[in-house]
């Protein structure tokens, strides 16, 4: 079978070399190759470093760490769509609901971002990178379940063209493609992307309300208990921590992200000074907001502060999109402020924008905008402590 | 006190001069091609902003506004009509001598600041904000608050734009759209993330 495939892409090669009557495809030719067998060239300029962890293999690491979420995302849509069609919520009949609501946005995700990649690489002959692997796998882990595939095309399309390909391409884009593309649908079809009614496939029912625990939060009275509120409604800190509540489909489970950011971790493909200091910005900003509230202010300011880690999709996004390290300052110290800055973002938006429940996604696409002059000025402050004309 | 922080942040960040009004874009896109120009010119901005903002609104009080004239026994009289192009002049006017006393007091800020400094008499931003402050009815503190919040948030897109652009000198850019068209696009997407803020009532 190996020897086969070998045999099939030598036979082919010559078409897509230089003189080649489809040389302009060359970018589409290697990238199917390389998905088979590792490429033999190696960087052709100094200074590189001899190491076995090239593109493909660190977003193959990425994809890997995707997957737990992605799979309970699968099973946790399929059980609240079943459970609001009243059907049996037992575990196999609900993965295989949750795929069929996962895999044609998935294939649409896939399909026409690499329309768009393959596009790009012809015309202006340039590979097709692994890149979009991960892209395209998290895009539709953060939309609603029940998001008209068309809409998502249409929000794939302008990830990858405006979020990535004018910039030339994976590794110079400016802003994260997967949150760019989520922000524009979010912007030009509010009505399929917030509410009640969009959390669960099918719809929010009289037996299953859609409510998240965000929309509880944002819409509590001054003065009640948010805790107490979301325990009455089945969305307790244990439940929000096992992610078994209504939501985007691969934010609700902070536990798995947790798991996915242990192998990011360990494997050093993320940076854990961006999660910690999230983490951190998030616990700072709550518990400041905690000792500032008062019966008369909103009510989610009195919100302890680690609910909103395991709220809303702040897990997923400061594990796989914050840490991306295209749009993530490369400087350390840089890196702390920019982890913190999301997760302070993100309460102030929850606590005080009446406009928008869940802040994390534009808490970080707001952070990706400031993380190159984040870097400038660490990179300043470490060339004035130098002593000067040695 | 807290409505004046209320105006501040909300000039600032929620109704940011430039990616949420889109307003003094013509020096924001010239000039952010360095980042050390970028943040002389938006000292410049946030410096002219604080100074003309409360001297166009002493002309609106007592010259334009319907009533205004009342001091000099004229409380009939609306000079309303004349707000666009008294404004513009005291603009004008305001750079000219901000840009005579620099010189005279620090010649290093004057030759810092350059050809920029003039240029900012045309800065629609400038402008822009006089002719919310008229339609706010801001008082004078408010008005001075808000001159400065509003020159600090262009302050702000400007700097960013600028390092933004130092990023994109590593990017591969499609022939037609180097230079201006791809800072014509990264303005949009600023102002996408800038609309984290929108809805925010202070």
């Amino acid at each position: 079978m190996q020897r086969w495939i070998r045999n099939f892409f030598d036979t082919h090669r010559p078409k897509f070399e230089k003189e080649g009557r489809f040389h302009r495809y060359h970018g589409l030719f290697e990238a199917f190759e390389t998905i088979f067998f590792l490429p033999d060239s190696t960087t052709s300029q100094s200074p590189h470093i001899r190491d076995s962890l090239d593109l493909k293999r660190f977003m193959s690491i990425v994809i890997l760490a995707i997957v737990p979420v992605a799979l309970f995302g699968i099973y946790n849509t399929g059980f609240y769509a079943c459970l609001a069609a009243g059907k049996s919520t037992a575990f196999l009949p609900s993965f295989m609901q949750g795929l069929l609501i996962f895999i044609p946005l998935l294939v649409v995700s896939y399909g026409v971002g690499f329309f768009w990649e393959a596009l790009f690489a012809v015309r202006r002959g340039h590979g097709i990178s692994e890149g979009f692997l991960v892209s395209g796998l998290l895009y539709p882990l953060i939309l609603p379940p029940d998001l008209p595939l068309w809409q998502a095309a249409i929000g794939i399309s302008f990830g990858v063209v405006i979020g990535k390909e004018i910039f030339g391409g994976t590794g110079r884009n400016l802003l994260n493609p997967a949150l760019t593309a989520r922000a524009f649908v979010f912007f030009a079809y509010p009505g399929q992307m917030s509410g009640d009614a969009v959390w669960i496939s099918g719809g929010a029912t009289d037996a299953v309300s859609g409510a998240t625990a965000l929309a509880i939060s944002a819409q509590a009275e001054p003065g009640s208990q948010i805790p107490a509120m979301l325990d009455q409604a089945g969305l307790g800190l244990f439940e929000l921590f096992v992610g078994r509540t209504p939501g985007s489909i691969g934010e609700t489970s902070a536990l798995l992200c947790l798991v996915g950011a242990l192998i990011l971790i360990i494997t050093g493909v993320a940076n854990w000074r961006i999660m910690v200091g999230g983490v951190l910005g998030v616990l700072g900003t709550g518990m400041l907001l905690n000792q500032l509230a008062t019966g008369s202010l909103a009510a989610a300011m009195g919100l302890p502060a680690y609910y909103h880690l395991v709220m809303g999709g702040f897990a997923f996004g400061i594990v796989f999109m914050a840490t991306d390290p295209v749009t993530a300052p490369g400087t350390d110290a840089a890196r702390w402020l920019y982890g913190f800055l999301i997760g302070a973002l993100t309460v102030l938006i929850r606590v005080f924008n009446p406009a928008y429940p869940e802040g994390t996604m534009l808490a970080i696409l707001f952070m990706n905008l400031f993380a190159p002059l984040l870097d400038h000025f660490v990179i300043q402050i470490r060339l004035r402590k130098r002593i000067s004309h040695v | 006190m807290e409505n004046l922080m209320g105006i501040f942040l909300n000039s600032v960040f929620v109704g940011n001069i430039l990616l949420a009004y889109f307003l003094g874009m013509c020096s924001f896109v010239a000039v952010s091609g360095n980042l050390k120009t970028a943040t002389g010119l938006g000292f410049a901005v946030i410096f002219v902003l604080a100074i003309t903002t409360p001297v166009n609104w002493f002309i609106h009080h007592y010259l334009l506004a319907p009533g205004a004239l009342a001091w000099a026994g004229l409380p009939d009289v609306d000079l309303n009509f004349l707000r666009f192009i008294t404004f513009i002049a005291s603009i004008a006017a305001m750079v000219q001598i901000v840009e005579m006393v620099i010189e005279r007091i620090s010649q290093a800020l004057y030759t810092a600041l350059g050809v920029f400094l003039p240029l900012i008499a045309v800065n629609c931003a400038i402008l822009g904000t006089s002719l919310f402050m008229v339609e706010r009815n801001y008082n004078f503190s408010e008005s001075l608050v808000f001159g400065l919040g509003s020159g600090t948030g262009w302050f702000l897109a400007i700097v960013a734009m600028a390092s933004l652009r130092q990023k994109l000198r590593y990017a591969d850019l499609p022939y037609g759209l180097e230079g201006y068209g791809i800072t014509m696009i990264v303005t949009g997407l600023m102002a996408m993330g800038f609309m984290i803020f929108s809805g925010i009532a202070l």
